[in-house]
């Protein structure tokens, strides 16, 4: 009967997964993997209804429906931390748990049980955040700067900093893990220089996870002896010192600026070069970029603080600052070639992919001006800045959260989405996603500051406009949640590779069975190396493998499993 | 698809040498990486700690001429022995003889539990004085030392704490017979650990005391 890990001959429909299992603990890479996406995006539709919250206040100048301004600020508050942290994080540590085992051809993570614990922190921390809520919610802004944070918001701030600080220690144990099994875990023939890009990125993004977080878990637990236990680090007015906050908060989040769009980048990269059925351009530039960024990443923070900062230290972090914009310009002008004369398929990954390219150059250009000392010095605190790190959190990390979630739901539920209803989620998203953030500019610049209910009334034309594609963008939001679980149901079977991709993940049944493979898969000499006599037999075989004559000769036994397509590596 | 139910809660049973000498690597690897991250959070208290005495030196003149030596002196002491005693411990398992491993195991942990002891005696003692974490109820003269002492070294004590929990789960597995010279990635791992904490408590020791 079947053996559970040949590469499917033909193509057959995957079992319906069996909520149950994924509802208990479990040590499988597959399941964990899915269980961090699923946490995420239900933490994603509270962040969202948040931001709607938001929209509605500001439609009008003045303070009308949440009340007062304490209420107010609990609403963009929670918006910004289960946006961070209970949505863009975890989201990429699901992608990470599922996807990178399977593309280094491994059985599943190097510490299984490591992998589960490190994901059941993450529920509580985000129920503990959310009762925060009701004991008198944080009010500081995700920053959370000292002495507001310390002496006027209510309990809810201490919660809030203990709940971040479970989700860093989850954080920190799958990065510890991620390394682990990107350094030791791949097959035979599978150096550092052939590992796929997405594998990269997560190594990156760990790196940064390892070395920053504890920053901020050192900030947090100084910031919850201030609330509870009378010290006084961050209180000047007792001896303490306010940026010494700042600095060290800024420290762990520029950072992490990079942990939430480093593997958004990753999944740039798969998606580019498979649906495009081209190498990627400058690969061992775009791998290191990933590094460049993870490390430079650590000399930039203090452009957050040239307000608050001895004038003479601004130079130096601007001049860095400028410096980081480099392994990013490599990685665009890569895609961009490698786009370039490729046979590129419009899919719904594809497109999102492209949405990233041309959003995160707007936002990667703007951070490139508040960069600029004078510049920042004029626009610190406005719209503007709302503006741009949307444009690279959002336009950035979202739309390849959702290039993802196109590119390899097939693989993991064995069922492709609705293409049609992609395409329209991503051209409502594309145009509100637009005018929601980009009038944002406009008001920042004419003065409009961020993080206040009220506003002066010349500013409320642009505001409505931006509230009502606030409301479209949040409602495109369901367009994929509906497609995702659609595809479960009625999606059409998806086989082993739809996309005809090179990497590993794509040579294992679709769902991957328990234990991923069979043997050791073989990996590619190149795994986008799209046109070389290898890819081509490869994908040939495959071909054949998916026509609808292969799927009835196998019919429901499955075949011999030397049926399955057998890379060529190397010449 | 599946004729096999795989049994999640049940890691698979390693048999192959080469499998589990990667896994054996895998678990230090983890460490290593795992000390990394607490040399960033203990950074974060040093340098807090570091930018307190640059300012504020008359404050830390006072806080030491309260301080003494003597009883911190004695407990470095001990610690640096319990590193020792860890490397004992390896040496023995090392050459197979588990009750030589035990016997030094046990050493680390008193000596362990000692220094944790001895530094809560200090605790009192200074409260004594008026230097306390809570910076309302901290003699002025101290300024804010009392806060920037307890943090760093409670938190120390915590490490040490868990140290010697970590130190003890690993005698029961020596006990039950769990290492041998061809397999104490566990005794090693955990050594790791207790050279780190004590490294720590090193520059805790001359940072806070000495300078």
């Amino acid at each position: 009967m079947a053996s559970i890990s040949v590469p499917m001959p033909g193509v057959q429909p995957a079992p319906r997964p069996k909520l149950a299992e994924y509802l208990r603990w479990s040590v499988d890479h597959k399941i964990i993997g899915v269980q961090y996406m699923a946490t995420a995006f239900f933490f994603f539709i509270i962040g969202g209804a948040l931001a709607m919250l938001v929209r509605w206040e500001l439609l009008t100048p003045a303070l009308d429906a949440s009340g007062t301004g304490s209420a107010y600020n609990s609403l963009f508050t929670m918006h910004a931390t289960i946006m961070i942290f209970m949505w863009i994080i975890p989201m990429f540590a699901g992608f990470g748990n599922y996807i990178v085992p399977l593309q280094l051809g491994a059985k599943d993570m190097a510490f299984p049980w490591l992998n589960a614990f490190a994901f059941w922190l993450l529920p509580p921390a985000g129920v503990l955040f959310l009762l925060g809520y009701f004991v008198g919610p944080a009010e500081t802004g995700w920053t959370a700067y000292p002495p507001l944070s310390v002496l006027f918001s209510g309990d809810g701030q201490t919660l809030w900093a203990i709940s971040i600080h479970i989700a860093g220690v989850s954080s920190i144990l799958g990065a510890i893990n991620f390394i682990v099994t990107i350094k030791n875990m791949r097959p035979e023939g599978m150096g550092w220089f052939q590992m796929p890009l997405f594998a990269w990125a997560v190594l990156a993004t760990a790196i940064i996870q390892i070395l920053a977080t504890p920053f901020l878990a050192g900030g947090l637990t100084l910031l919850i002896l201030d609330r509870v236990a009378g010290t006084a680090f961050f209180d000047p007015s007792r001896g303490g010192d306010v940026l010494v906050w700042q600095n060290v908060f800024w420290f762990y989040s520029h950072p992490a600026v990079y942990l939430m769009v480093v593997p958004g980048m990753g999944i740039l990269s798969e998606v580019l070069s498979i649906h495009s059925r081209k190498p990627v351009f400058g690969y061992k530039m775009v791998a290191l970029s990933s590094i460049a960024l993870a490390l430079i990443g650590f000399t930039v923070w203090a452009h957050h603080m040239f307000t608050s900062l001895t004038p003479q230290l601004r130079v130096p972090f601007m001049i860095t600052s400028f410096i980081i914009a480099v392994p990013t310009g490599i990685k665009i002008f890569s895609w961009i070639a490698t786009l370039w004369g490729g046979k590129i398929r419009f899919t719904a990954a594809m497109l999102f992919s492209i949405g990233f390219l041309s959003q995160f150059v707007i936002g990667g250009i703007t951070g490139m001006m508040l960069g600029a000392i004078p510049v920042d010095i004029h626009l610190h605190d406005t719209y503007f800045v709302v503006s741009h790190f949307h444009f690279v959190l959002f336009g950035g990390s979202v739309f390849a959260i959702y290039a993802g979630i196109y590119h390899w739901w097939p693989k993991i539920t064995g069922r492709m989405m609705n293409e049609f209803w992609g395409r329209v989620h991503f051209a409502i998203t594309y145009v509100a996603f637009f005018f929601t953030f980009f009038p944002m500019h406009l008001a920042g610049m004419q003065g409009m500051p961020r993080r206040v209910a009220e506003y002066a009334p010349e500013f409320q034309t642009l505001n409505v406009i931006i509230s009502i594609s606030a409301f479209v963008l949040g409602i495109s939001t369901f367009i994929i949640l509906a497609n995702m679980i659609w595809a479960i149901y009625r999606g059409k079977v998806a086989g082993p590779n739809p996309w005809r991709a090179l990497t590993l993940e794509w040579q294992t049944s679709s769902p991957p069975p328990a234990y991923n493979f069979k043997g050791t898969p073989i990996p590619f000499d190149d795994p986008y190396g799209y046109g070389t006599e290898a890819a081509n037999a490869y994908l040939a075989a495959m071909e054949e493998l998916m026509t609808p004559a292969a799927q009835l000769k196998s019919g429901r036994s499955a075949g011999p499993a030397s049926a399955s397509p057998e890379p060529v590596a190397g010449d | 698809m599946s004729e096999i139910t795989v049994h999640e809660s049940k890691a698979p049973v390693i048999h192959d040498p080469q499998e589990e000498a990667r896994r054996n690597d895998n678990h230090k690897f983890a460490m290593w990486l795992y000390l990394a991250s607490e040399v960033i959070l203990f950074a974060v208290f040093i340098g807090g700690y570091a930018l307190f005495r640059l300012n504020e030196p008359e404050a830390v003149h006072n806080a030491h001429d309260g301080l003494g030596i003597g009883l911190v002196s004695i407990n470095t002491f001990m610690l640096l022995t319990s590193s020792w005693c860890m490397v004992m411990g390896l040496r023995e398992i090392q050459r197979d003889n588990v009750r030589g491993m035990l016997r030094w195991l046990g050493a680390t942990a008193a000596l362990g539990t000692l220094f944790v002891g001895l530094q809560w005696v200090e605790y009192r003692e200074l409260s004594h004085l008026g230097i306390t974490l809570d910076i309302a109820s901290s003699v002025e003269a101290y300024g804010g030392f009392g806060m920037r002492f307890y943090a760093p070294t409670f938190f120390h004590g915590v490490h040490v704490v868990i140290g010697v929990i970590w130190c003890l789960l690993v005698m029961r597995r020596g006990a039950r017979g769990e290492f041998s010279s061809k397999r104490y990635t566990g005794v090693e791992t955990f050594g790791l650990y207790w050279h780190f904490v004590d490294v720590v408590w090193i520059i805790l020791f001359t940072l806070i005391y000495l300078i």
